[in-house]
């Protein structure tokens, strides 16, 4: 598994936002702190999976109120092996 | 004293008295301005450092003196994160996050371990500087703000004052292990909008020897009794690798009895992370068939799962 961080700029303040992703050898793409300019990158990376696509902001805007996302990926548990999940914050 | 201005405010029979619904959840109605009551607050919960039983463990150690607790946080909070994301419930999103240092639990897979086991991580908390990073999140269209950390429960004091400084229209998020004690209860009472409360271990057993706390189940459960009683809640379950059967099946067959059609946010990105490689069958992440199995028996208890 490699883990790897990313810093993307803030463009109002300077500040750094930090979006942290490990990847499984079976492909699986795990995201921790998900930022998003960062789901917007892993929504382009593979714009099939919804649970990615709800978070970033083109699907934001276009179902501001959605609750319940239509597809496989509507659930963490449900995942093609390609898709991205939603690490723990504990 | 302290017992006195909390029983003003919040005892059960006034609180019985002041409950009311909107949108379907139940809420305290307040008797004052949030950012008041936060502010008052504040002030009884930085005096109750002195016998801190904040949490669970009921330490009962003068915090003012320095960190005396299992938490081994003193009287100055800390933070580690605070900035707009996503990944939480899509309801709850874009939120802005505060994450607070320190922690009363010590969960081996913690993601972030280094910080919620050390109070002393990360910055000194102004809570007059993050809430204007919170207002201006608001402004930028973040939909909630969510107090976290850590566990933010450690920190009272720190986390009533960013309420008080707070809009009073901001939707505002409690992001808590449910270790909490009766006496933070009152204290949080009527301020949040939405408790976000885990729910990690489905019996003692695999409490204790992966996050060191005894007795965990029993006061999880009174704790999301009480929060499904006066506020929103959301109950997630990370789901750990090899735990299914042991603990989310118990987690998931007791809200389907005691909290039926509570909104469940099942979470499968298990992270092998901090010390989990210390237990052998936290060494993976989760594979497709628990997670398959996981939500079939969330199914089968019929538990309301969100995304």
């Amino acid at each position: 598994m490699k883990k790897r961080s990313l810093n993307a700029d803030r463009k109002s303040s300077g500040e750094k936002l930090v979006s942290e992703l490990l990847i499984l050898p079976d492909g699986r793409i795990l995201v921790h702190n998900l930022t998003r300019p960062f789901a917007e990158l892993l929504a382009e990376l593979n714009p099939d999976c919804e649970q990615i696509a709800s978070r970033s902001s083109r699907r934001n805007e276009m179902k501001a109120d959605i609750t319940h996302p239509p597809s496989h990926c509507s659930d963490a548990a449900s995942h093609a092996s390609s898709g991205h999940e939603l690490s723990q914050r504990t | 004293m302290i017992e006195t201005a909390l029983n003003e405010r919040s005892t059960d029979n006034h609180v019985r008295e002041d409950r009311v619904f909107e949108n379907g959840n139940p809420r305290t109605r307040l008797s004052a301005p949030r950012s008041v009551l936060a502010r008052e607050r504040a002030q009884i919960a930085r005096a109750m450092l002195a016998d801190c039983r904040f949490c669970a463990h009921d330490c009962g150690v003068n915090r003012l003196a320095g960190p005396n607790g299992l938490c081994h946080a003193g009287a100055k909070a800390r933070f580690f994160s605070a900035q707009t994301e996503v990944s939480d419930e899509l309801e709850l999103i874009p939120t802005f996050a505060v994450a607070l240092s320190g922690c009363d639990l010590r969960c081996d897979f913690c993601i972030t371990g280094a910080s919620s086991w050390n109070p002393h991580a990360g910055a000194g908390f102004d809570a007059g500087a993050v809430a204007a990073k919170a207002r201006a999140a608001l402004r930028n269209g973040a939909r909630t703000i969510m107090v976290r950390g850590g566990e933010p429960t450690v920190h009272l004091p720190a986390a009533l004052e960013l309420v008080s400084l707070l809009p009073e229209t901001a939707k505002l998020v409690w992001k808590t292990n449910a270790h909490g004690s009766a006496q933070a209860r009152e204290l949080l009472d009527g301020l949040f909008d939405v408790w976000l409360a885990d729910f990690k271990f489905g019996n003692d057993v695999c409490a204790q020897r992966l996050a060191k706390v005894p007795g965990y189940v029993r006061v999880v459960e009174e704790n999301l009794l009480w929060a499904a009683g006066h506020n929103e809640l959301i109950v997630r379950h990370l789901l750990m690798p090899g735990h299914v059967e042991c603990c989310w099946r118990p987690v998931a067959e007791w809200l389907a009895a005691n909290l039926p059609g509570v909104k469940v946010n099942l979470r499968s990105g298990f992270w092998p992370a901090w010390h989990a490689k210390r237990h052998a069958e936290l060494r993976r992440a989760v594979t497709t068939p628990e997670s398959d199995r996981a939500v079939a028996l969330a199914r089968e208890f019929g538990l309301n799962l969100i995304p």
